[in-house]
């Protein structure tokens, strides 16, 4: 297991933290903006505060995250999509309502499904995350997201990820027996294209097919 | 020579890797350098004025960098020009984001917060405080139809005498009403904008119309075409809800512009329902009558649909009307109800799965009162040519699409009374509907690039929403040009490339198709020219082939690899850009794609909930590109004729006029226990006349008459007609 | 969102008083509901105290029944052995609720806890008295095809949208709850209020207390038990209406029996008076429609709610039946 060491603003990827440093030194260049509106000045006045609050306000979160150990630091009220598609650059994790009804959003943690739009960052200190990133085997795709492919499982591709990590999910929890099964546990996966009943196919394919899901 | 592959095979999407592995880029997903986050204010009243806004403490909050509201908004030069409604694709006024203090409608953006976060932009959003003076507002269409006005855009339509059903022997004279339904894809509405300089912007956009985009926000910002770049390789669905420049879209380039920084602008869920367009409501009377042998005699058709105060949203509720059937007298108006809400949109089938609701219910109903069998009835009223016009279909295989489906469906096993067929509690129905939809062409160009390696590109500024354009493209060319389908590789989604209209109206594939499908033959031809065998340069069309990546003379005497050709001219690649322009040979007939649904639903006898139980859905949209992605079209609209059918309904408080039902766990869309085996039957006759390919268009028209098949199969099921959708326990129970 | 303190306490003892300190503390368990509400900005804590780290996480045999530990998945108890064995209707009534996510995250206690979904609940710019006291109740006069038909009062006709607490309230269940004045175990009946004057407050749980499990106690229902859901979508939906329903049958008499309905009402609403004209009886479907006529006693509609005065009926006979094996 690999472990990298993220800055404070909860950065672990090197890029993304230039991209955050250079933030930083350039906020402090806006206010020499003339040209921009009256409140930039006092937004940007307010941006003195902001280092200092920052220290109050973002908690220390140590988390595996597609098996590479992160220690991060955010704010309490970050959600764990927040912090992947933000922060960590994983934006294969989908926020499609941010409210828990569509399953776009569903990663794995330690293993079980769930919501990341409904699911603070900070509470999940020490915990495994799986996300669609990691879910391949190098160039090797898992056998759901070639089943997905042949069957042609997706349109638009928005609710894809959510479905496959729910598809794997699923095959794990038993709970793929039966067409009539597999519909009733994808429910929490809205796919608006309406991919539906290819998504069942490629599931039965995979849970069929024998191999290690 | 498994790297072949032919227009109709079923390959797999070319992007479905990027898709499956979560690497494909939506527009919210570039993380830019210094890439800030905008979370939009929305107003609380439906109509009235902003009094104040109260921005200090959103200003002070942690992380924020801008307030923007029409107090402090940088401008929109494009918002002080005169309304040139000409160029305009809806009637009116299109709203102004941080214009003015006017409040047109519920949720309509007031302000941007802007900060280094989500979650950050999102509080400060929350504190920005607004005052209202509100005024009365009306968002109930039907307490309303009265104040109906005639649309600018749309001329009533007659043949032969108006209201002629009335003197039919046998008759039918109701009225059938439509919700609100709301496009809902899975992806919100997002755009991240950048500036270069004051003159230079780049959206990454949900759009289905690069070019539309490209066009509106430079004209909006006063900029050359040229200097907008709307880059939408991947866009997370649509279903028309992308086909304009919305409020997310300026907000972006106004906070760009305001912070100096790339902003991302999503919109929440709620967001989704009020500020991107909805299908209007339909209240629609519609009258039909016929001979008791079942001749269509007459029919009348009134339709209403809802409108914004500052446009004239139309949208094609009557065509189904007019077309579908040989009826010598019909008589169609429309007409709107301007509501204190925001503009409607083009919605998955606009107008037509509305309008088809009421037609194929009410072919239903009189075929109960002639004692027809319902698919018999269509038979007999089989128009030969477009009654509409008179002009000769450039296809029709609807007769072909009621043989093969009934067949397929066991129509024949029916029994024709209501409620005579049951299975334990549950009460089984049949019902079918026809559909008819425009299959149109337009103008789109196309650019293909040969290297000297043996790939092939080939470019349009067509976005793919989900239907698999992108695929069949690459298809077309690959088949075109008898190239590997490895080595061919089409690029789109960026308004830098070639002009493309937007992917909506089912006529993608008919319009890009072609522009592919010529410059291949324009690329064919140039290789042709270049190539140095005399036998070659000097051979007729059609004694030569071009398949594996070669040339060839038919009678096999000659063959030359296409990669020689060009080391032979000394060419690193070979270019060719061409134009298609529509085709006008399409003005002599009348262009449509045609389906017949038949579905089989359970009615619970004593909770009144229904579900789908089967469905085969017949469809004649000429001839097939890609089989399996054909396919996926078909049980799309199938979904969604489910969802329309059963429990789509955006409902609004009309004492606030605001929604109540603003969310995906409020306003139902069908999940995957919804949607039951689903047989598509494709007839796969090429068109002779729309494209080369012999394409019609597909991905709307399995949709249009479907809610009336599962409203007729309901009926047979209980022998309760309901005419007001969607068909929810409460109606039936 | 507002920003907020938090805190992750491992010790009971500490939870309780990280809670009590501030009264705009709140639990957070699976975090479902909460973050939900947070971010409609209807919830707005200052402080979480996240519990999941204490140990309540066990489902045990007691000498007089199933004890469930509030920190344990939905899901887990859904497909719990002993649950399934001995328990089969709150199984039934589990798995119908949301999601396969949802389930894995959301715990018992927070199930319990659970808010409503009453559309001017979640719309801060409509009025709703429950969520701002004094405002008015939106939906009285509003849109209230999903609203009570029981139990509701002038302020208030939300229902409680749980799924599970219908079986917990048809099974007898109690809640065991911790606070500063130790332990106590309120009977599942009495532990979600009626909107009466304080539509604000769903339960009679005290502001300082913590749930700490369910206990419920060994019944004969194992066998005829069917929770039945009524909603328009086939899954992933809040119910119209939903029946719990459980007998105990022996030679077709009716020994005992228990129904419980869901989305009628401000919370669990049990059907003592129904029971009563079931137990007794022989099995028939007219048995069944006498109980539910008995069951609909003082029910009335608004609006846009008369559907449930045919539906809750009609489902209540359903259930039955099929709980009875008549289906």
């Amino acid at each position: 297991m690999e472990e990298q060491k993220a800055n404070k603003e909860g950065q672990s990827e090197q890029p993304h933290n230039d991209t955050r440093r250079d933030f930083l030194k350039q906020s402090s260049l806006l206010t020499a903006l003339v040209l921009t509106p009256p409140t930039v000045f006092n937004a940007a006045a307010a941006r003195l505060d902001e280092k200092v609050a920052e220290k109050f306000e973002k908690v220390p979160v140590t988390l595996e995250i597609n098996r590479v150990k992160q220690k991060l630091s955010v704010e309490p009220r970050v959600t764990l999509l927040d912090l992947l598609r933000e922060q960590l650059n994983l934006t294969g994790t989908k926020k499609g309502c941010d409210y828990g009804q569509c399953g776009a959003c569903t990663v794995h943690v330690d293993g079980v499904r769930v919501n990341s739009c409904l699911t603070f960052a900070v509470m999940l200190d020490g915990k495994k995350i799986t996300t669609i990133e990691g879910l391949a085997e190098g160039d090797e795709l898992h056998p759901m997201q070639q089943a997905f492919i042949k069957h042609d499982g997706f349109q638009c591709g928005y609710c894809t990820p959510g479905q496959i990590m729910s598809a794997v999910a699923c095959v794990r929890e038993g709970h793929a027996n039966s067409e009539a099964e597999i519909r009733e546990y994808m429910s929490g996966n809205i796919c608006r294209c309406g991919a539906y009943p290819n998504i069942v196919k490629a599931i039965q394919e995979v849970k069929n097919g024998g191999q290690k899901v | 020579m498994h790297s072949k592959v032919d227009i109709g095979d079923p390959l797999d999407r070319v992007e479905s890797r990027l898709k499956v592995t979560g690497t494909a880029k939506y527009a919210a997903e570039y993380n830019l350098p210094n890439e800030v986050y905008g979370v939009l204010v929305t107003s609380t009243i439906a109509k009235g004025r902003i009094k104040s806004i109260d921005t200090k403490a959103a200003q002070r909050a942690t992380g924020v960098l801008s307030i923007i509201s029409h107090e402090n908004a940088p401008k929109v030069p494009g918002y002080s020009a005169s309304v040139n409604n000409e160029g305009a694709r809806v009637y009116g006024q299109e709203f102004r984001l941080f214009f003015d203090n006017k409040i047109y409608h519920n949720h309509q953006p007031v302000a941007l917060a802007i900060a280094d976060s989500f979650a950050r932009a999102d509080y400060a959003a929350s504190l920005v405080k607004v005052e209202y003076e509100p005024e009365p507002h009306d968002t109930d269409m039907r307490d309303s139809l009265e104040k109906a006005i005639k649309p600018a855009r749309h001329d009533d339509y007659s043949r032969g005498v108006a209201g002629a059903f009335k003197s039919a022997p046998i008759q039918v004279e109701q009225a059938y009403e439509t919700p609100f339904q709301v496009h809902n894809p899975m992806e919100p509405h997002v755009t991240t904008a950048v500036w270069e300089g004051n003159d230079k912007v780049t959206v990454y956009n949900k759009t289905q119309a690069t070019k539309i985009s490209q066009k509106e926000i430079a004209k909006a910002f006063d900029l050359s075409e040229e200097n907008v770049r709307a880059y939408s390789p991947f866009v997370g669905g649509a279903f028309g809800s992308s086909s304009r420049v919305w409020p997310q879209e300026m907000a972006a380039i106004m906070g760009a512009k305001a912070t100096g920084k790339p902003v991302q602008v999503v919109l929440k869920r709620d967001q989704v329902f009020n500020m991107v367009g909805y299908r209007p409501r339909s209240v629609q009377r519609f009258g039909i009558g016929a001979s008791a042998d079942g001749t269509l005699t007459g029919i009348t058709h009134e339709a209403y649909g809802s409108t914004s105060q500052y446009e004239q949203f139309t949208e094609r509720i009557t065509d189904p009307t007019k077309s579908m059937y040989s009826c010598p007298n019909l008589n169609a108006t429309y007409r709107l109800v301007r509501l204190d809400m925001s503009t409607p949109c083009w919605t998955r089938g606009p107008g037509e799965t509305s309008g088809s609701f009421a037609l194929e219910s009410a072919m239903d109903e009189l075929a109960y009162k002639l004692k027809m069998d319902p698919l018999q009835l269509r038979r007999k009223n089989f128009a030969a040519k477009d009654p509409e016009n008179n002009k000769p279909w450039s296809s029709n295989y609807l007769r072909e699409c009621y043989e093969a489906g009934a067949k397929r469906f066991g129509w024949s096993k029916r029994k024709s009374e209501p409620r005579s067929m049951r299975d334990g509690d549950w009460l089984i129905g049949m019902g079918m509907a026809s559909g008819v939809y425009k299959a149109v062409r337009d103008r789109a160009v196309a650019r293909a690039k040969l290297s000297q390696d043996g790939s092939l590109l080939v470019q349009s500024a067509v976005a793919d929403t989900g239907p698999g354009s992108a695929t069949i493209f690459t298809q077309i060319a690959a088949d075109a040009m008898g190239i590997d389908v490895e080595k061919t590789r089409f690029e789109w989604g960026d308004s830098t490339l070639p002009y493309a209209p937007g992917q909506f109206g089912s006529h993608t594939t008919a319009s890009v198709g072609s522009a592919v499908y010529e410059v291949c033959k324009a690329l064919k031809q140039r290789l042709q020219q270049l190539a140095t065998e005399q036998a070659i340069q000097a051979a007729r069309t059609e004694d030569l082939l071009f398949e594996n990546n070669a040339i060839s003379l038919k009678d096999g005497s000659s063959n030359i690899p296409y990669t020689d050709i060009l080391k032979q001219q000394s060419l690193p690649e070979l270019e060719v850009i061409k134009e298609s322009e529509g085709n006008p040979a399409m003005e002599k007939y009348s262009g449509k794609s045609f389906c017949a649904n038949f579905v089989e639903v359970r009615v619970h006898a004593l909770t009144g909930e229904v579900r789908v139980n089967r469905v085969v859905s017949a469809v004649d949209c000429g001839k097939v590109m890609n089989q399996k992605t054909a396919e996926s079209q078909v049980y799309g609209s199938v979904v969604w004729g489910i969802g329309i059918a059963l429990m789509e309904e955006g409902i609004i408080d009309h004492r606030y006029g605001r929604h109540v039902n603003n969310d995906l766990a409020k306003y139902y869309v069908p999940v995957n226990a919804d949607v039951p085996d689903i047989e598509v039957v494709v007839i796969d006759k090429p068109d002779p006349v729309l494209d080369p390919m012999g394409a019609k268009g597909m991905g709307e028209i399995p949709l249009i008459g479907f809610s009336a098949a599962v409203a007729n199969a309901v009926y047979h099921a209980t022998g309760k007609r309901i005419r007001e959708l969607p068909i929810t326990p409460e109606k039936l129970v | 969102m507002n920003q907020f303190e938090y805190t992750r306490p491992t010790k009971q003892k500490a939870a309780l008083e990280q809670k009590a300190k501030s009264p705009a503390t709140k639990f957070i368990a699976g975090g479902t509901n909460l973050i939900d509400l947070m971010k409609h900005g209807v919830e707005n804590p200052q402080k979480l105290v996240d519990i999941n780290r204490l140990p309540l996480h066990k489902i045990e045999q007691t000498k007089t029944g199933l004890r469930i530990g509030a920190l344990v998945a939905n899901s887990t108890v859904a497909e719990d052995k002993q649950v399934l064995e001995k328990f089969p209707l709150l199984s039934q009534a589990l798995v119908s609720g949301a999601s396969a996510q949802l389930r894995h995250m959301a715990t018992v206690g927070g199930n319990i806890m659970q808010r409503t979904r009453c559309y001017y609940f979640y719309d801060t710019a409509l009025p709703c008295n429950k969520r701002e006291p004094g405002s008015g109740c939106g939906a009285l006069e509003g849109i209230n095809r999903i609203h009570a038909i029981f139990g509701f009062s002038d302020k208030c006709i939300a229902v409680h949208p749980s799924d599970m607490c219908v079986a917990l309230a048809a099974l007898d269940a109690k809640v065991l709850v911790t606070g500063p004045n130790g332990d106590r175990s309120i009977s599942f009946l009495d532990f979600h209020r009626l909107p009466g004057d304080q539509p604000e407050k769903d339960t009679n749980l005290g502001p300082d207390e913590l749930i700490l499990a369910v206990d419920i106690p060994a019944s004969p229902f194992t066998k005829n038990v069917h929770y039945l859901k009524v909603r328009e979508r086939a899954s992933y939906a809040f119910a119209l209406v939903s029946v719990a329903a459980a007998l105990d049958i022996e030679n077709n008499t009716i020994r005992n029996a228990r129904l419980a309905m869901g989305g009628v009402a401000h919370k669990p609403w049990r059907l003592l008076g129904a029971e009563k004209a079931l137990i007794g009886k022989q099995v028939s479907e007219e048995v069944f429609q006498q109980a539910a006529a008995v069951a609909m006693q003082g029910a009335k509609a608004f609006e846009h709610n008369e559907y449930k005065l045919k539906l809750a009926p009609n489902s209540i006979v359903q259930a039955l039946k099929n709980a009875a094996g008549m289906a």
